[in-house]
């Protein structure tokens, strides 16, 4: 029996190991070996172990640190806006007695459109004579270069990537306040609590492992930006768009410098990996806590 | 029942967001109603309203439509990758779903670790290994080849994840009769726990259609030809021609957007529940 079940568990689990085993274990390997040599990928043979150059080089690459800063903007700009406006809206949408269905379909529209035809879209709204300025102007702002100026790029593009996303955390935030006990807020009622309070004191705590959660995969969505800016300015103008993922991408596939490459994927993951990380204690911690409460007052 | 004070909050509060609602979908209106405009009328409309009403029916309404059409290779990359998305949900489920159902139910040594390492893997991000994959494919020859674009993309530790959940609420004893009537494993698997589980595996195959259909890094980085494009690389490579006009470029990214519309408004429920599940479950 033993023996058949391991046979069995091979056959089923074998198809699925051999890919994982081409596709993710000998990738995140070879990343990682990778990362210590200055491998050529046009040139295999004049490869060498040059240990830690790679990682420190890249951050003396003035480009390669612009992108990180980039990136870090975008995070900046993307995160508070995106969580922010998803909770603002989900409180909103919940506490509205009509046209509920109509708000989380219009406000979950760009959400289904994919990042290259927003980005194509948003080409066109962003035009210097597109429809963006002809709105402007009826307010009286006169044209701005939007996506074809250095200092406005990035924050247009982030502000377009926000409009994108903000309906799927929107959907998040709205079952999470359909999961709140009503209980919680009639025993509030009758202890004659006013909404601010209800809402600090109820809605807010409720909400929090989620809010967590939101924040974080936020953060990690607004960390691997790429494509809007390579369909939409191809990272420029002068690299103001240019983004950690882009630069793996570019040194990796198109300079084929899989040594650089695989030492700044490495950077990325590490990042990636901490955050993650950080979202699973900060809500397990809650778990524990909540745990702790019960077990205190169960004493 | 509402208070006379609450009532007239209600209305403000509705009537805030729709306007809200307007402001935040003036893109997508603008797309739509001058998507079947010549460009010289998308100019003329610019300033007025009107930027944002369709044109009158005539024999001319879906110009940009019946070019992009005609003219160019376009309903092709929507027919490859309709192709390419049909292929990867059948793979993904005969993949996916035995290595699920191995963890679930099939007790082979170190089942636990490997479950632990499926768990892992889903906080690594697809960057991480793409490079190596773009690396690995060219070096097999494989740029190019519809079986260089799929073979990455079959296994997915998450699917693996969401099987192995679904199917280790599975009853044993159903498994236990089937054996009695010499009804092998595998035959089991396909003809009894796939139909018993057709939620996981409908929500499988809208993530996979979803992510096939929108997908853009990988598919630009293996196809150069252009009889293999996909619709997100195709509708690119049209959109960046001088000879498109804006409102074929408006045309292209509304006839992109239309399948996932369909699949939205047929999946809307498990994709809702899809993605409160994850926000509750990992929350």
């Amino acid at each position: 029996m033993k023996k058949k079940n391991s046979i069995m568990g091979m056959a089923f689990f074998g198809p699925a190991l051999v890919l994982l085993t081409i596709f993710l274990f000998l990738p995140m390997v070879l990343t990682f070996g990778f990362s210590f040599t200055d491998y050529f990928a046009l040139n295999p043979e004049l490869t060498h172990f040059v240990g830690l150059e790679n990682y420190i080089n890249i951050f003396r690459d003035d480009l390669f640190v612009q992108s990180f800063l980039n990136t870090v903007k975008f995070v900046v700009i993307i995160v508070p806006l995106q969580c922010g406006g998803a909770l603002l809206l989900a409180l909103a949408i919940n506490k509205a007695a009509h046209c509920k269905k109509y708000f989380k379909v219009a406000f979950f529209v760009p959400v289904v459109m994919s990042l290259a035809v927003v980005s194509t879209l948003w080409m066109q709204i962003y035009s210097p004579e597109g429809i963006l300025n002809t709105l402007l102007s009826h307010f009286g702002i006169s044209a701005q270069p939007f996506i074809h100026s250095a200092s406005q790029a990035l924050p247009s593009i982030a502000i377009m990537s926000v409009w994108q996303g903000v309906g799927y955390q929107m959907i998040i935030f709205l079952g999470g306040l359909q999961n709140i006990n009503p209980a919680l807020y009639e025993a509030a009622e009758m202890d004659h609590a006013t909404g601010w309070q209800k809402f600090r004191d109820i809605t807010l705590p409720e909400l929090k492992p989620l809010c967590v959660f939101v924040f974080i995969t936020v953060t990690i969505g607004a960390f691997r930006m790429l494509v809007q800016p390579m369909v939409m300015t191809g990272g420029g103008p002068d690299h103001s768009t240019y983004t950690i993922v882009y630069d793996i991408y570019e040194t990796g596939t198109v300079n084929w410098e899989m040594g650089l490459a695989s030492t700044m994927a490495i950077v990325f993951t590490v990042f990636v990996v901490i955050l993650t990380i950080i979202q699973n204690v900060l809500t397990r911690d809650k778990e524990g806590r909540k745990h702790v409460n019960k077990k205190a007052k169960a004493d | 029942m509402l208070t006379k004070k609450q009532k007239r909050i209600n209305w403000i509060l509705v009537a805030v967001l729709l306007a809200l609602s307007v402001f935040f979908l003036f893109p997508v209106i603008w797309m739509l109603a001058n998507s079947f405009k010549p460009d010289a009328a998308i100019t003329a409309d610019m300033n007025s309203i009107a930027a944002f009403i369709p044109p009158a029916l005539n024999g001319n309404f879906f110009e940009n439509y019946v070019s992009i059409i005609t003219d160019t290779n376009f309903l092709r990359y929507m027919v490859n990758t309709l192709l390419y998305a049909a292929i990867l949900i059948v793979l993904s489920i005969i993949v996916n779903g035995l290595a699920g159902y191995a963890l679930a139910k099939i007790n082979f040594p170190f089942r636990d670790q490997w479950l632990m390492i499926i768990i892992m893997l889903l906080i690594v991000p697809t960057e991480t290994v793409i490079t190596i994959h773009f690396l690995i494919i060219a070096k097999a020859g494989l740029l190019n080849t519809i079986v260089g674009y799929i073979l990455p993309l079959i296994v997915n530790p998450f699917n693996i994840y969401l099987f192995r959940q679904v199917f280790v609420s599975l009853p044993d004893d159903v498994y236990e009769a089937a054996q009695l009537d010499f009804c092998g494993p595998v035959k089991y698997f396909f003809t009894m726990v796939l139909p018993m589980s057709k939620t996981v595996v409908a929500t499988v195959s809208v993530f996979t259609f979803l992510n096939v259909w929108n997908d853009y890094l990988w598919p630009s980085l293996v196809f150069t030809s252009s009889d293999l494009l996909t619709a997100q690389i195709g509708l690119n490579s049209i959109t960046s021609n001088e000879n498109t006009t804006m409102g074929q470029t408006l045309a292209v990214i509304t006839l992109v957007t239309i399948p996932v519309i369909i699949i939205y408004s047929l999946f809307s429920k498990q994709i809702v529940e899809g993605v409160t599940s994850t926000g509750s479950k990992e929350g």
